[in-house]
This record gives C-alpha cells, sequence and structure tokens, in this order.
C-alpha cells in the first residue's frame, strides 16, 4: 500500500484534535487499556498508524471509532497525553458528516440520544431507549426493546432507570420533563452545528 | 637509609585470645623485628599516639600486626618516609580459622609475622623518579574539531599551554559542515546555532592556546611530562601529556551501494551530504522526503554497533524540511527511535511539526528510481509492507567510525616456545592492524594506541574511560565510542583534566591511575639483562624501548607500577624498592614447611591486591574459614608473578599454589589489562618445568576470583587442599 | 604540587559522578571535601550487582577508587551529612553542611560485636527493603567508611544501650549529636545523584498489590551475593523461583504523566538482568516489553548477544496493567504492536525498568541555579552540576562527566 499524507492533513486539520495524533509513538497503551479492546480490531494506536498511511476509507468506516464509551482510561493514561477519546469521537462525528456510518445502531443510538437531549435538555434513561428502538418503526421497535429486557432489568437493579419511567404517557406527552428555558439551550445547539459545519466545509 | 625498626601487636578484635602473643614476636624477630610493643586496641587514638611518638623519636620502619592493609589506613599512616608493613592477623588469621587447630592457626599467625618481617626488612621507603631536566608542563591536543577544540580551551583557562594541532587548514572539524545543531538546551524544542564561532574566538583569543593547522604529527618521542613531538611543518613541540581527539569519519556509503541503492541516484545522499545542502540552503522544493536509520548501523555487515547519534540527526534534518515546507511529506524510516535522556523531546517535536516515523524490521529498505524515488518497506506497526512514492530524495543516516588506527595483538600465547605457531599468529595480528598513524608514537610496542573493539583506543571502558593504554596520553570525543556532540564536547573538559592530571604525576615521581601516587618504579640492574626482550614486549602500558642492541630502556613516567616485567624478567634484575622477586621470593622462603610426617601441607595463595585481596578481607569478616594451612601473599598484579617464586616454594617444600586473580579474556578486569591472561599463560607452561622435577602439575592453580566471589574463597581453598591430600606431599619437603 | 594557598573544591555527593570528580580534582593537586548524605560512599552503583555490558562487578571499580581516596591526603569525606546553604560565587564560597549522627565513631573496628548484641531491626536500605538487617549494621561489605551504624531509632533506647555495652572499643557513641560545618570553598561540584521513580505513581502496574512486582533496582539486589537471597533470584511473595519473568520497559520514564524524558539506562539495565536469569535459572522464560530498544553506541553489540541467546523474547508493547492473581502471578495485558494483537501474558515475576528521576527534582540546590522542565541542572552555572543531576546517565557518562566538572572546578578555584 501507498503511503499518502493527504488524509492525515485532513485530520490534523477537520477532526476534533486531530493534530494532537501526531505525537502518537505508538506504544499501543490505548488499545490495551479500552474496556472494549474485546470489541475493537484495530484500537486508537492502529487507527492513527492507519491514518497516517493514508488509508481514509478503511478509517472513516471502521466501526471502531463509533465503539468509544468516553471512560477516559486511554486518554489518561496515553504517554504522549494524546486525547485519544477527543479524537475517536472527533473522527466518528467527521465520518457521520461525510455521509459514512460505520456502525449503524450506534449512529441510531447516538441519534436517538442527541434528539433526546435537543428536545427535554436532559437524557432520559428510558426515553432514549425507546426512541432508539423505535426508530424502525413500532413493531420492530418492540422486538428490539424484548431484546434488550435484560440489560433493562440489569439497570434497574443497580438503580440507574426507575420502573416509574415506564409509564406510557411518560413518553408520548412531550414536554413533561423539559428542563427551564429548553428553547434558549437549543438555540445554542443550533449555533455550535452552525460553526462546526462550517468547519468541515 | 638507615633503618630503625619496630614492631606493634595489636590484641584487639580476638587476637589476643586467639593467638600466643610471645610466639608471634618471636617469630618476626626471626626477620630481624626485634623490638615489639603490644596494645590493647592499636587503632584506638592512644595506641596511634604510642606509634606516632616512636616516630617522632626516629622509628621509620613499622610491623604492624593488626588487620588488614586494606582496613585502619589513615590510622597506621605515617608519611611516605615511614615504611609500614601490615600483617593481617585479623582478617587472615583470626577471622578465618574457626575450624582450625590451636597450634595450626598459631603457625598461622607466627608465618605470617616471619613473611611481614622479611619484607619490611628487604623494603625501602620509595625515592620518587625525577624526570631529568624541566618537565613539560605543556597539553598537546591533536584534533580541532568540537571535542579537541574543547579541549584545548577548558586546559588553557585551567592555566596551561595547550598546543592544538589540526590536519586541516581551519579548525572546527565536523562543525565546519554543521548547519545548525538540534535541540540542546531546555525546553528542547528549537534548532540551535552552531557553536564553531564561538569556539574559534575563544580559541584564537587564548594566550594559552597555540595553534598549528594544516599539520600533522610526524613523531612522538618521550614520555609524559617529556614529549617531544615533530610536526609535519617542521615544528618541534615539547608537551607533558597528549589528547588525541582525531574524531569520526562517516561510513563509506559507496559500501551501501547494494543494500541502500547509494549511487544509483543523485538524490540518494547521506546524512553528512544532506546536512551540507541544508547548510548551503539547498532544501528547496523538496516536497517528500524519506530518511532510513541505521543505514550501515546496527549491521553486522558493516557497522555491528549503534551511531548514537545519528537519529537525533534526522529528527533534526526532518525539522529543516519541515521548517523550509511546512507541506512536506517527510518521512523517518527507523529500526528504534534512540532519543535517549531529555533528547525524548526532540523526538516529539519532530513529530509535532508533522514527521512520520516509520518503524522498520531488519530488512534494509528497497529503494528504486532516479529522478522521484520510490521506496518499499516494511512497516512494522502496520504489520504490511508499504511503499512511498514520488520522493524527492533519500537520506541514509550513515553512521560514524573512529579516526584511529585498528591495532590487534598477537595473542599470549604467541610469546610460547613453539616458535612456529608464534610466529603465524603474530603475522595474523599484523596482517589486521592497520599501518597508519595519528601520533606516531616511537615507542617499541609501535607507533598507535592498542585498541579493543572496533578500533576503540580504551582500555576500561565502564569505570575509568580516558584510560587508553599509554601513559599520559587520553583520547576525547567520538575517537573513543560513537557519541553526540554535546558528549564530545564535555568530554574534552574531562579529558583535559586527565592530562593536567598526568602531568602534575610526572612532575611530582608518582604513578598515575590505577596506583596513583604510587612512588616506588621498577629498577633494572643492567649488567645481568640478558636482552631477552620479555620485559619490553610484555610491558601493557608499551613503557620500555628498546636500544639497538635490545637493551630496555625503561620510562618510569610512562609506567603505571604493576610489576608485569618483573614477573616476565627470567633474570631477575628489575625490582621496586618495596616489591621485587627477592621479597616476595624471600617471604615465601620464611614460612616455615613442617615435616612430612606432621601432615601439614602448606599451601601460598598469590592473590591480586585489587580484587582476590578483597574478597579474603570479606569472607573473613563475614566468618566464612578455611584450611590453617595456607599463607597468601598480595601481589600487585597476577602479571607481576615471577615463575622464580614457584620454584622457590616447590622447592622449600611448598605442597602447592594457588594464584588468585581476576577475569581475562575479551571482558577482562585487570586494571594491568593483561596481568590475569600473562600468568594463566605462564603457568600453563609451568607444567613441563613441573614434570622434569617430578611434581604434579596439579600443585599448582590459576583461580578467577572476582571481589564479588567472597563466598567462593573458602571452597576453592578447600577444594585444591582436597586435591593436595591426594597428590600427596612435596617430595622436596626437608630438602 | 602543593595548592595550599587555593581554596578547597566541595563536592556534593559521593556516588560514581561525585567520587570520580573528587578523585580527579585531588590527584591533580587540589584539596576536595566529599559530603554524602549516605552513611558510605559509592552511590548506587555499590547496589548493582553487574554492569553491563562487561558482566563485572562495581566493587572491582569501586576497591580501586577507594584505594585511590585512601593513599589521598587531600580528599575529606563527611558521611550522613547534607548542605543546607551555599553562599557567595565561584571562588569563594560558604557552605554549610549538617551532619546527622551515626552514634559510631571512627574507634569502630567493623567487628560486629554491636550488631550481635542488639535484637532491633530495621528494613535493609541497602537492599531497598527486601529484607531486615540489625538496627547496628554494616551498610554494605564494601562500606566507605568500613564503619557500623546505628539507627536513630534506637539510640535512645535499651537497644542503643545493648549496642554501646557491647563494643570493646568504646566506639558506640549514644550521645553524637551530629554537627553543622561551616565551610569554605572555591568550587561547588553537584553529584546529588537520582532516584529511582516510584513505581506505585503508575496506579495500573499495581506495585503496591503484589510483592511478586520488583523495581530494576531490587531486582539488582535479588542477583547479588550479598544481596537479601545471597544472589538466588526468586519471588519475594513466597521465596520460589520464577519461571516467568516480565521485564517492563519505560515503567514512568518517556511518559508525560510521569517522566516525560528517557532514562536511558533502563533498556540495558534488563538486558543485563536477563543474562541474570538466564545465569541463574537456565529454564526461565524472559520476555522483555519495550517501546523502542535504546543500546547506544558500542553497547548495541550487548544487545546483539542477547539476542543471539535467544533465550528472550522481545515484545513490542507497553504494558496497559498488570492485575496480580491469588497465586502470586501477574496477568499483564498489552498490545503487541508489531502484530496487532491484544494479549493477555501471565508471568510470575515482574521487574518495572523504573527510571531515573533526578535528585534536584526532589532537593533543590539551596543556591539560586535554574533547571530544565524535569528538575534537571542546566549547565554552565555557578554551581556545577554533574552526572545524572544532569542527565540520567549510565556509569561511563557519569565518571566522563566527573571527570570535566573537576576540571571546571579547578578553573574555578584558579582565579
Amino acid at each position: 500500500m501507498d503511503y499518502n499524507q493527504t488524509f492525515a492533513k485532513e485530520v490534523y486539520e477537520k477532526v476534533d484534535s486531530g493534530d494532537e495524533i501526531k505525537v502518537c509513538m505508538q506504544c499501543g497503551v490505548c488499545g490495551a487499556t479500552c474496556p472494549l479492546r474485546g470489541e475493537m480490531k484495530y484500537g486508537p494506536r492502529q487507527i492513527w498508524s492507519l491514518i497516517r498511511a493514508g488509508r481514509r476509507d478503511e478509517v472513516l468506516n471502521n466501526p471502531d471509532i463509533m465503539l468509544c464509551t468516553s471512560c477516559y482510561t486511554c486518554q489518561v493514561r496515553c504517554p504522549r497525553g494524546v486525547p485519544i477519546m477527543e479524537v475517536m469521537h472527533g473522527l466518528a462525528h467527521y465520518a457521520l458528516a461525510q455521509g459514512i456510518v460505520p456502525r449503524a445502531e450506534t449512529a441510531k443510538f447516538g441519534k436517538a440520544f442527541w434528539e433526546g437531549i435537543y428536545d427535554t435538555g436532559r437524557v432520559d434513561e428510558a426515553v432514549v431507549p425507546i426512541k432508539y428502538c423505535l426508530q424502525d418503526g413500532l413493531v420492530a421497535g418492540l422486538k428490539k426493546s424484548l431484546g434488550m429486557m435484560d440489560i433493562g432489568l440489569a439497570l434497574m437493579k443497580a438503580k440507574r432507570m426507575k420502573p416509574k419511567m415506564f409509564i406510557p404517557p411518560n413518553i408520548f406527552i412531550p414536554g413533561v420533563h423539559k428542563i427551564k428555558g429548553v428553547k434558549q439551550l437549543q438555540r445554542m445547539l443550533d449555533k455550535a452545528a452552525a460553526i462546526d459545519a462550517a468547519k468541515e466545509a | 637509609m638507615s633503618k630503625k625498626v619496630c614492631g606493634y601487636l595489636c590484641k584487639g578484635c580476638g587476637i589476643g585470645d586467639a593467638l600466643d602473643l610471645g610466639g608471634l614476636k618471636k617469630a618476626a624477630g626471626e626477620q630481624g623485628v626485634k623490638e615489639f610493643k603490644e596494645h590493647d586496641v592499636l587503632c584506638s587514638p592512644e595506641g596511634v599516639a604510642m606509634i606516632q611518638a616512636d616516630v617522632d623519636a626516629g622509628t621509620n620502619a613499622l610491623l604492624i600486626a593488626a588487620c588488614s592493609s586494606r582496613a585502619k589506613t589513615d590510622e597506621f599512616s605515617f608519611g611516605n618516609q615511614v615504611l609500614v608493613e601490615r600483617v593481617s592477623l585479623r582478617e587472615q588469621v583470626v577471622w578465618c580459622s574457626a575450624e582450625a587447630e590451636d597450634d595450626d592457626r598459631q603457625m598461622l599467625g607466627e608465618d605470617y609475622m616471619r613473611m611481614g618481617g622479611v619484607k619490611l626488612t628487604k623494603s625501602e621507603p620509595p625515592a620518587p623518579f625525577q624526570l631529568e631536566g624541566e618537565v613539560a608542563k605543556a597539553v598537546l591536543v591533536v584534533g580541532g574539531g568540537i571535542s579537541g577544540l574543547n579541549a584545548a580551551i577548558a586546559a588553557a583557562e585551567a592555566g596551561s599551554q595547550v598546543y592544538l594541532v589540526e590536519k586541516e587548514a581551519e579548525l572546527g572539524g565536523f562543525l565546519r559542515t554543521i548547519n545548525k545543531l538540534g535541540p540542546q538546551t531546555a525546553p528542547y524544542r528549537e534548532l540551535e546555532d552552531n557553536p564553531l564561532p564561538a569556539l574559534l574566538e575563544k580559541v584564537s583569543g587564548h594566550a594559552n592556546i597555540k595553534t598549528f593547522t594544516g599539520a600533522t604529527v610526524d613523531k612522538t618521542e618521550g614520555a609524559p611530562g617529556n614529549f617531544t613531538i615533530s610536526l609535519s611543518n617542521g615544528e618541534s613541540l615539547r608537551a607533558g601529556a597528549i589528547i588525541q581527539a582525531t574524531g569520526w569519519t562517516p561510513y563509506d556509503p559507496e559500501k551501501l551501494a547494494g543494500d541502500l541503492a547509494y549511487g544509483s541516484s543523485p538524490n540518494i545522499v547521506t546524512n553528512v551530504q544532506f546536512e551540507q545542502k541544508a547548510k548551503e540552503g539547498g532544501l528547496g522544493g523538496i516536497n517528500s522526503i524519506a530518511f532510513i536509520q541505521c543505514a550501515g548501523s546496527r549491521d553486522a555487515n558493516h557497522l555491528p554497533y549503534c551511531s548514537a547519534f545519528c537519529c537525533l540527526v534526522s529528527c533534526k534534518q526532518a525539522m529543516y524540511v519541515k521548517q523550509a515546507n511546512p507541506e512536506a511529506s517527510v518521512y523517518v524510516i527507523y529500526k528504534d527511535v534512540r532519543t535517549p535522556s531529555q533528547s525524548e523531546e526532540v523526538y516529539r517535536e519532530a513529530q509535532r511539526q508533522g514527521v512520520i516515523f516509520i518503524r522498520r524490521d531488519e530488512a534494509y529498505p528497497t529503494i528504486t528510481g532516479s529522478d522521484k524515488l520510490s521506496l518499499e518497506t516494511m512497516d512494522v506497526l502496520l504489520n504490511e509492507k508499504v511503499s512511498l512514492e514520488e520522493l524527492d530524495m533519500v537520506v541514509l543516516a550513515t553512521g560514524m567510525k573512529p579516526n584511529n588506527p585498528k591495532v590487534v595483538e598477537a595473542p599470549l600465547v604467541a610469546f610460547g616456545e613453539d616458535q612456529e605457531a608464534a610466529k603465524k599468529l603474530v603475522e595474523e595480528a599484523k596482517a589486521q592492524t592497520e599501518d597508519w598513524s595519528v601520533l606516531n608514537l616511537q615507542y617499541r610496542q609501535g607507533p598507535n594506541l592498542p585498541t579493543l573493539k572496533y578500533a576503540m583506543p580504551d582500555s576500561h571502558f565502564i569505570c575509568f574511560p580516558y584510560e587508553t593504554r599509554r601513559t599520559g596520553i587520553y583520547t576525547s570525543g567520538t575517537v573513543r565510542r560513537p557519541m553526540r556532540l554535546t558528549q564530545a564536547q564535555d568530554d574534552g573538559v574531562g579529558a583535559a583534566m586527565k592530562a593536567i592530571q598526568a602531568i602534575r604525576a610526572a612532575e611530582a615521581g608518582c604513578a598515575v591511575h590505577p596506583r596513583s601516587g604510587d612512588e616506588s618504579f621498577p629498577e633494572f640492574a643492567m649488567q645481568r639483562c640478558t636482552q631477552c626482550k620479555r620485559c619490553t614486549e610484555e610491558c601493557p602500558f608499551g613503557a620500555i624501548n628498546e636500544d639497538e642492541k635490545a637493551n630496555p630502556l625503561p620510562n618510569p613516567t610512562r609506567c603505571r607500577r604493576c610489576g608485569v616485567c618483573m614477573g616476565a624478567c627470567p633474570e631477575r634484575i628489575i625490582s621496586f624498592k618495596n616489591y621485587s622477586v627477592d621479597i616476595v621470593g624471600s617471604q615465601i622462603k620464611a614460612i616455615e614447611v613442617p615435616e612430612e610426617d606432621e601432615e601439614k601441607p602448606r599451601v601460598v595463595v598469590l592473590a591480586c591486591e585489587n580484587d582476590a585481596l578483597p574478597a579474603i578481607d570479606m569472607a573473613a569478616r563475614l566468618g566464612k574459614s578455611w584450611s590453617a594451612f595456607v599463607r597468601f601473599i598480595p601481589v600487585r598484579c597476577l602479571g607481576s608473578v615471577n615463575l622464580v617464586w614457584i620454584a622457590d616454594a616447590l622447592s622449600s617444600g611448598i605442597d602447592g599454589l594457588i594464584l588468585m586473580g581476576c577475569r581475562r579474556g575479551d571482558d577482562y578486569q585487570c586494571h594491568f589489562i593483561k596481568g590475569s591472561e600473562l600468568a594463566n599463560v605462564r603457568m600453563s607452561k609451568i607444567s613441563e618445568t613441573l614434570q622434569r622435577l617430578v611434581l604434579e602439575s596439579d600443585r599448582i592453580k590459576v583461580a578467577e576470583v572476582g571481589i564479588t566471589d567472597h563466598d567462593k574463597v573458602a571452597g576453592i581453598i578447600n577444594e585444591f587442599m582436597e586435591t593436595i591430600d591426594s597428590v600427596g606431599p612435596n617430595p622436596y619437603k626437608g630438602f | 604540587m602543593t595548592d595550599e594557598t587555593k581554596k578547597a573544591i566541595l563536592v556534593v555527593g559521593g556516588g560514581m559522578s561525585g567520587l570520580s570528580a573528587a578523585l580527579e580534582a585531588a590527584e591533580a593537586g587540589y584539596q576536595v571535601v566529599l559530603v554524602e548524605k549516605n552513611a558510605y560512599v559509592g552511590g548506587r552503583v555499590a547496589q548493582l550487582h553487574q554492569y553491563f555490558p562487561k558482566l563485572c562487578p562495581p566493587y572491582c571499580g569501586l576497591e580501586i577508587n577507594f584505594r585511590r581516596v585512601k593513599s589521598n591526603p587531600r580528599i575529606t569525606i563527611h558521611t550522613l551529612a547534607e548542605v543546607t546553604s551555599i553562599e557567595g560565587a565561584p571562588g569563594d564560597f560558604t557552605v554549610k553542611v549538617k551532619v546527622s549522627p551515626r552514634y559510631v565513631n571512627d574507634k569502630c573496628t567493623a567487628c560486629g560485636k554491636c550488631a550481635d548484641a542488639v535484637s532491633a531491626t530495621i528494613p535493609n536500605p541497602f537492599n531497598y527493603g527486601l529484607d531486615q538487617i540489625k538496627a547496628a549494621y554494616l551498610p554494605h561489605d564494601l562500606a566507605m567508611p568500613l564503619r557500623y551504624v546505628i539507627d536513630p531509632s534506637i539510640a535512645g533506647t535499651d537497644e542503643g544501650q545493648k549496642a554501646a555495652a557491647a563494643c570493646p572499643y568504646g566506639a558506640v557513641d549514644l550521645g553524637d549529636a551530629g554537627q553543622e560545618l561551616s565551610l569554605n570553598v572555591g568550587a561547588v561540584i553537584w553529584a546529588a545523584g537520582w532516584t529511582p521513580y516510584d513505581p506505585s505513581k503508575i496506579e495500573y502496574y499495581n506495585f503496591d498489590k503484589s510483592p511478586n512486582i520488583v523495581t530494576n533496582v531490587q531486582f539488582e539486589r535479588l542477583a547479588a551475593v550479598n544481596g537479601p537471597t545471597s544472589g538466588a533470584i526468586q519471588r519475594p511473595g513466597d521465596g520460589a523461583a520464577p519461571k516467568k519473568v516480565a521485564f517492563i520497559q519505560c515503567a514512568g520514564s518517556r511518559d508525560e504523566n510521569h517522566l516525560p524524558f528517557c532514562s536511558s539506562i533502563c533498556c540495558l539495565a534488563s538486558l543485563k538482568q536477563s543474562t541474570y536469569v538466564m545465569e541463574k535459572l537456565p529454564e526461565a522464560e524472559i520476555t522483555i516489553y519495550f517501546i523502542d530498544i535504546r543500546a547506544m553506541d558500542r553497547n548495541e553489540d550487548f544487545y546483539t548477544k542477547v539476542k543471539a541467546s535467544n533465550k528472550v523474547q522481545f515484545v513490542k508493547s507497553k504494558i496497559a496493567m498488570i492485575t496480580p492473581q491469588a497465586n502470586g502471578n501477574l496477568i499483564l495485558e498489552g498490545e503487541n504492536t508489531a502484530t496487532g494483537e491484544r494479549f493477555k501474558a501471565e508471568h510470575d515475576l515482574v521487574v518495572l525498568a523504573t527510571g531515573m528521576q533526578p535528585n534536584t527534582a526532589l532537593s533543590q540546590v539551596p543556591f539560586d541555579v535554574t533547571y530544565d522542565p524535569y528538575g534537571f541542572l542546566t549547565s554552565g552555572q555557578a554551581v556545577i552540576g554533574v552526572g545524572t543531576v544532569r542527565r540520567p546517565s549510565e556509569v561511563v557518562t557519569c565518571v566522563q562527566d566527573g571527570t570535566s566538572a573537576a576540571l571546571k572546578a579547578i578553573q574555578a578555584v584558579g582565579r
């Protein structure tokens, strides 16, 4: 494969904190530290290596860039101080903005998560999954949520999700859970999105 | 001088309880130490004061029977003119004889008293050697690069006259070709200016420095404190010490024609050529470039060692390209990035500027093309082969070779009796030795500094890096090992220190490292010399020249006082005032050898002072014990052991001898380089002599005892005693 | 060669750099005062089993240097001594030195009776706390000066009295209150050395959670004949001979969260220590986890030799996690960056190649001097920094550096 710096330059310039990967010395701590190391094919180190080699398609279509759970472990341990988590999110965001969806389910979940915040100004542990499940229609959604029942029960057991949230009217009556001044929040988010779009253009 | 002798017996540390002091005094009395004083604790202020009072009253030869000569040295030193002989009753008798019978322990102590007594009566206080005429105090620096310039400035600023000789028409060496320095000072991110102009200003402005450019050394005669140097320009200089800072030569890139296509394109250049381009401002138009690290270095087919500077140089040169054209694609293809210490930041800075580092495997990249180049390499971190296309230039980070002629010595067995084999070995060594010279030393052993691996002219590169095998001649900078510029700079300053010190020692008439301050030196009873050349050949430091009739011409200021010449001499004509064939022979003969039927064998251990003796002391202090039938005699170096001592011992009924010394071979520890090796070779030849005397060769053993082998001392001795038991008593007992 | 009119040179620190500086200056005829914080001179090299690349004992070179000191009347040594203040300028410094009590005076003959009499023990500082030693002790076999020390913890106790009563020579002085010295010197050489980086700061290595994770300096003691195990390499946890030994490079070094610089000796130290394992435990498996192997200049030969033995597996990976197991073994996790594989490997002894922190980063020079961002002394100052307070370096560079510091010092006193 040919080495080519075009993509690396694109990343340095257009991806959030993208230029910080320059100082990576390829030690591999990030990939071995990641709680999702079992799920990731490459991990941050190899993705940086691919960026340096100019493998645009491989990187932007790589599901790994959407697997980051923001636990910060790699970022805290990186001996070169690379803000790995930020770059991973930056890459995912950049891929989506280019119309590339490396991991459809994650993208859907992200969309649900984001819409929840946009609509209500807060993250509701019940609203997000239901929005996520219903994106493909009611029947598919019910099927999907039944498939995820174990996770739901586990969340309840760990008191991360309250059963009362399951009362149907809460979901279908928008605005019940909205924060004060959600309109102002939405204006801020719109502005931020416009700035981002200008940067990526 | 008239000797006034007195013995002092310490009763402390168990000596008084374990030994019959009357017997000890009587034994020493047999060897001329008649007068004795005892003290409960001889090293106490009261004990020392007692001795001092005697010294003040004229006593000048002291037999101090107490602890090891390595202990309480301050307490028992009374100035240069007072001879002190220490008898180690504590370490060598009391502490190590827990399992011995009382009378064996007593006999052990009494033997040591006799041995100490005879050594004291036969020794004289050394008188320092004085060079004839005025001692030359100037320092000659050969080589005007970074290391030599710093050496010259440092010595001059410490007050020495300096002669600086440079073969090129201008001073500066490699610095003259350098555009910028890589980051050297905190925060280690900025390229720095070449320090040459500032250095040249210092040199030209210094009244103590006289510079000779366009000159080489035709001839170096003499010795420390009295070197005469003839230059190619006809000048003749006198100097007291010499610093060789002749730097390095880039590895010949022609040799990389096969591996790295050098010569196939004008765009494949070395790091040295690239630096020149940068200096001339010729880096415009580079859009894509690759640096190949370890181009020849770390390669058994080229330079097996790491050249230590190339990683940082490539970081620097990569920065040149990035600074000229931030959009350029710059690759460094490496095996290991070697940016040690604070220079790790330089690596980070190069990366920050966008330089891409690609880790390769052992195989060299393949380079093709002529104008635009293509390069294929294994990218270890992607785990696949990759190629770089459309490269404007490829820079080979070639390494450094020391500018010093390689000297290969024939193995010591070449001095053996098999003349044919010896001749062959000498020829082989000669063939590998390079026939050019920097200093053209007029030394019997050749014009150059003996070298270790890779023509690097040092002798103890861990503990004593400046020591070459030619006294008063120090090497500095990259001639000694590959190093970075800042290291070469500091190295020059240190070499100046060594040179100044060597001159002081020559003035004072004492030895330099490792017997620094020793005022004894070997004296030759020339009327008995048979011109056998062994001393002149075997001296590890080339101290002895020869006249046309092969008479030895000693140069005491070149001498390190190891006594190897004394060990070599078959005629026993070489002696120090306080160490001689006669003195040690007399010590051996002073040992009382019991009759055969008493079944008390006697074994002499000749122990190297630096390694074996401390190991024995430590073993004794740690409560180890061994046969009370052995007697230790410390020697300056195993190389000083004269075969006549073996004969003396065996003919006086001693049942066996062990020579304890340090490790020999490639990783030798001997501070006199070859002492241990020489002893081994000499002993291997003695077996024939033993056979003629109908004696078993098992009676002689050479044992390697490192300083931390104190746990092995007892085992070696006890095992040897078993051997002696099995071969039986020496048949010469009683003759 | 008398320089009585000239002022003395003060050398602070009696390790390889300081000793070299002191000896080189003294042998050129200058008066030298050497101040050492430990109870003995020799510094950290005295605690090494062997040097790379020759695999020879550091005691050998130290013995030569100690003999040079003993035979040189121009060197005065103060042990257990620390500089508290420096005033003045090159040519004329006034330096205050605090000497802590040793409770043993120079009448000591090193007979060891005090240690026999005492039962209290302390963690042995010479063995980095891997074993206990009597509270009346000789610091190590080749200690210079060869004199016992009474630990302050027993000085005022019955144990201290026992030691005093046992000494036949009146050498135990429990009333020793130390002393303050004021020195007028012409030059000050700062050779305060280094401290191994504290590995407990790298929390994901769980150094504190397992006795079977040791540092490289501790490993030297485990291999040394005068160490806690008499040179047998054993797991501190259970005394078993390890079968799978791991060396982890850059344990703190080359890491912006810890020591951002390269400590420059650790690669060679681990290569060297791998030879200890090969020699003493020929059946044991050895793995070195590294980022880059930095065997500079001719030391490359040593790396080549170790590689050629085929007894060491080199894995290019910075270890990301060490997890102690119930059986005392350790699970190491990392990414093999040469294959991309993320692995878990079980070892029964782990050696952390911890780096060199300059002592000037931990305790500054009491004078107006400048440091680099890591706490190393910068060059060209009134107080002459030397050795590992200037840059991480191996023995040979320290000796060179000590020698050049001596020259700078004689320039200063010659003014």
